[in-house]
């Protein structure tokens, strides 16, 4: 893959880090060091996952019109081990060399000592000032706070035996960032003050999930986390915003497609959180606008063709939004609604990656799948919540149901049949004394045709089925729309006065 | 008619029949009563919907002819096809609720024993609810909905239909403790007969005429009744002055019942909506059609026809009009149409003209006394 700065170039092999340590069985560690004596820095990123193959680095192309020879002299040093070597091999990668000065260095390789761990180190030196990078490298990990990548069922944590020189030492053991991976980011600058070491990355709150959660549950929870902390602009949840969960209202889809000997098998997973808040003091109203997250392959990803079209595609007014657009922001797409109502908002990631790994990347969601995974977690935030979401159809019809409770309510109070009227209130669940008024007997139908309404709003339309007659041995031979009496006799109109 | 319902040796055609019942006011209640028990059945059901009103089809596509075999009278009548009015459609959800709205007055003015016409019943339904009554016909379908919905008559309902009605000539009328009213002597506006069905009902009737001819418009109508026509040949004179309403055609039915003997000619224009209104009075009519087929009588085609067209000079004939051919597509297309009418129908239109029956005044303004008379001696009807 192409390689344009020396930000995303960090920020990959962190993420290739981030999946070795994804792939292993244990609790693993990421360390992110950057030594910083200006103008150089030396980046080292090591973690504890599986140990990882040399194709992975050498797919990396770099020319010189995305990271100039300035930044970057093209150097990686890699160390990595897997479980059954018992060794760490070390390498030197130029990648900046033509094909066949591309090549690998091998250097000595270091003895295990029947010690049994997996890890990899990669070092590179780059010139870049450090406040750059360090942006870059907090928004990914903020991003990746989302996904929750699981947590192992054992607690230990994998000894680490300190050799020589730029391996990970063996820091203290902070907060688990990704649930499995206890991740530090540490800045050495090398200053006046003399070593420092800042850990910039901020521990959260442990919640529920375990080991066996699916990734889609941890998409949710930290959905849920992002949108708490005012997307990321709190380290904390809001207290106040949030002080009842029902305000916030979360549900998820998941779609995949088969695997077959064309294409790998893909997951789509989207997630959608609508929050409901009056207009508080910390909450800045951000208008009428859903910031899209995606992810591919466990990564943050940029929005993609086909996910643009499968958002524009989908029938949103059967949900009772309107969509005005929906743009390539590059890390999210931006939709902007009509009219959301003042204090509602609605947060949503994608996720999409492949059943195995790792593998060819060749091939992407298409836009069904994605369109797939949103309409399923939009159903499914439909059936969890009643009224919520109501197409705008439904919203019609609900307008009407205060009338028509008007008109029966009307039949039954000022029917003289006291049987008729105790069956009535029989049905309508209501007490039998006589002295109910027609505004209680009203309010009650009407509760009981929205209600009916809502809930058949969230039915698929293939299962909707016609509603059963009022007087029941009538039974339809057709259905006709109804017709214009006056069809019959055209000369009904002003030639021949009305039949009375 | 009635009869025939209520008989145990029912013909194939007629289990076919939709009908309206005449019923009491509480019998309409019951039935107004079970329709919202059973809305709120539903409604209040482990799984709820909102019930969807049938209406009988009041289309041709529902309607069925019952020819005379024992009588010389043939109806139409509406069949067992039915069309639904739901609260879900969007285009039609205020049709549904003005359903609903005409069965709740309908159900007041019947706990108070109470009778409105059509008209009065629109001003109060467009004071009570504006949005979802705009107009008299508006209000006229869904009263039909009702009558097509609960399958009571719209007498039953206690709504009046007023009537355009006027009879005159040789019968005598009496109101239950009233006196007779003698109709030759009413002058030239006849007696008006009332929108109310249970006083035409208890009318009694004397008469000694031979013939009664129904004319299609009322200045017709008048220039016979003052040239005492009835007198030359005793008939009875009546008219709806227009399109026959139902009240008009419930008398004339009793009147047909009452004397049987006597035919019943009917005097039009050449045109195909007086065919058309010939048609109403003889078979009854769809968009009434479940209590219209009571009142179908054998009306005979007297004039104008064809053949009278010789005697009226050429520039009296107009041109058909779009209404004209609409009307006339929709009376070939029905299946009551007699032989000898189509092609009358099919002159009509070949020609592409009409004739009224002021054209034959152009002969002398006594012309019309006898030309009715000539046609009648001569048994020149159809």
């Amino acid at each position: 893959m192409d390689i344009s700065s020396v930000q995303k170039l960090c920020i990959h092999l962190i993420s290739s880090a981030v999946q070795r340590c994804r792939l292993s069985e244990g609790l693993c560690r990421l360390s992110v060091v950057l030594k910083s004596s200006p103008p150089i820095i030396r980046v080292s990123i090591s973690d504890t996952g599986t140990g990882s193959c040399l194709e992975e680095f050498q797919d990396l192309k770099c020319n010189r019109e995305g990271i100039g020879t300035e930044k970057w002299d093209g150097l990686l040093s890699i160390k990595t081990t897997s479980i059954s070597d018992n060794k760490i091999y070390h390498y030197h990668l130029n990648l900046r060399g033509s094909v066949s000065a591309r090549r690998l260095t091998r250097l000595p390789s270091i003895p295990k000592n029947d010690a049994k761990f997996s890890g990899t180190e990669v070092c590179l030196s780059i010139s870049e000032t450090i406040d750059a990078l360090l942006k870059d490298i907090k928004h990914y990990f903020q991003k990746m706070l989302i996904l929750k990548i699981p947590v192992s069922s054992t607690a230990t944590l994998m000894p680490f035996i300190c050799t020589q020189n730029d391996m990970v030492r063996n820091l203290y053991f902070n907060e688990t960032f990704l649930k499995s991976v206890a991740a530090e980011l540490v800045i050495e600058r090398g200053d006046a003050s003399g070593l420092r070491c800042e850990n910039v990355f901020l521990p959260n709150e442990c919640s529920p999930l375990n080991f066996s959660s699916s990734n889609v549950e941890r998409l949710k929870s930290g959905l849920e986390e992002y949108v708490l902390k005012h997307r990321n602009s709190l380290n904390n949840k809001c207290d106040s915003c949030f002080c009842s969960r029902e305000k916030l209202k979360i549900s998820s889809g998941v779609a995949s497609s088969m695997e077959s000997h064309r294409s790998p098998g893909l997951i789509v997973e989207a997630v959608i959180a609508i929050s409901e808040l009056p207009e508080s003091l910390c909450f800045r109203s951000s208008g009428n606008k859903t910031e899209v997250l995606h992810f591919k392959d466990f990564s943050p990803s940029s929005v993609s063709i086909a996910s643009l079209n499968a958002l524009t595609s989908i029938d949103w007014r059967s949900y009772g939004l309107t969509l005005v657009s929906a743009v390539d922001q590059v890390d999210h797409a931006l939709i902007e609604w009509e009219s959301l109502p003042p204090y509602l908002h609605i947060d949503m990631v994608i996720h999409c990656y492949h059943k195995q790994y790792p593998g060819k990347y060749k091939y992407q969601p298409d836009r069904h799948l994605i369109k797939k995974g949103v309409k399923l977690a939009l159903d499914d935030l439909k059936e969890k919540h009643t009224g919520l979401l109501l197409s705008a159809h439904a919203v019609k019809i609900c307008s009407y149901a205060p009338d028509l409770a008007s008109s029966i309510a009307g039949i039954i109070l000022s029917s003289n049949d006291l049987k008729f009227r105790s069956k009535c209130s029989t049905l309508l669940e209501l007490s039998q004394s006589q002295a109910i008024g027609k505004q209680t007997v009203e309010d009650r139908i009407k509760e009981k045709i929205i209600s009916v309404i809502e809930t058949n709003d969230r039915k698929p339309e293939k299962i909707k089925e016609a509603a059963p007659f009022l007087f029941e041995d009538d039974r339809p031979q057709d259905l006709d729309p109804a017709d214009l009496y006056l069809e019959e006799h055209a000369g009904g109109g002003n030639v021949f006065s009305f039949p009375d | 008619m009635d009869d025939l319902s209520k008989s145990s040796m029912k013909f194939f055609s007629d289990q076919q029949l939709c009908f309206a019942d005449i019923l009491l006011p509480h019998e309409v209640q019951a039935r107004i009563q079970v329709a919202v028990l059973n809305f709120l059945k539903i409604l209040s059901s482990p799984d709820p919907e909102i019930s969807d009103l049938p209406l009988i089809n009041r289309k041709s596509s529902n309607s069925r002819v019952s020819e005379g075999i024992l009588t010389d009278v043939s109806w139409i009548f509406l069949s067992h096809s039915f069309c639904s009015r739901s609260l879900m459609k969007a285009n039609a959800t205020k049709a549904f609720i003005r359903v609903w709205k005409v069965m709740e007055m309908c159900f007041e003015f019947l706990t108070q024993e109470k009778r409105v016409t059509q008209r009065e019943l629109f001003y109060k339904l467009l004071c009570d609810s504006p949005h979802y009554f705009s107009s008299q016909l508006q209000v006229n379908r869904t009263i039909q909905d009702v009558v097509a919905l609960l399958r009571c008559s719209r007498y039953s309902l206690g709504i009046m239909a007023s009537s355009k009605g006027l009879v005159a000539g040789r019968i005598l009328l009496q109101e239950p403790n009233q006196e007779a009213v003698d109709c030759s002597a009413c002058g030239s506006s006849g007696y008006a007969i009332s929108g109310d069905l249970n006083l035409l009902e208890s009318l009694i009737m004397k008469t000694d005429a031979r013939y009664i001819v129904v004319v299609e418009k009322h200045a017709i109508f008048q220039r016979l009744a003052e040239d005492h026509v009835f007198n030359q040949i005793p008939s009875i004179l009546l008219t709806a002055k227009g399109y026959p309403d139902i009240a008009t055609r419930f008398l004339l039915h009793r009147m047909s019942r009452a004397f049987p003997d006597l035919p019943i000619l009917a005097l039009v224009d050449w045109n195909p909506a007086g065919l058309a209104i010939l048609s109403t009075y003889k078979f009854g009519s769809i968009g009434m059609g479940l209590e219209a087929y009571r009142y179908a009588c054998n009306v005979k085609w007297l004039g104008l026809r064809g053949d009278d067209l010789q005697l009226i000079p050429q520039q009296s004939l107009a041109p058909l009009k779009p209404r004209d051919l609409q009307i006339a597509r929709s009376l070939i297309s029905s299946t009551t149409l007699q032989d000898n009418y189509r092609q009358e129908l099919a002159v009509m239109m070949q020609s592409g003209q009409r004739a009224e029956i002021e054209a034959l005044y152009s002969n002398g303004y006594d012309y019309l006394g006898k030309y009715l008379a000539k046609k009648i001696v001569q048994a020149n009807y159809i």
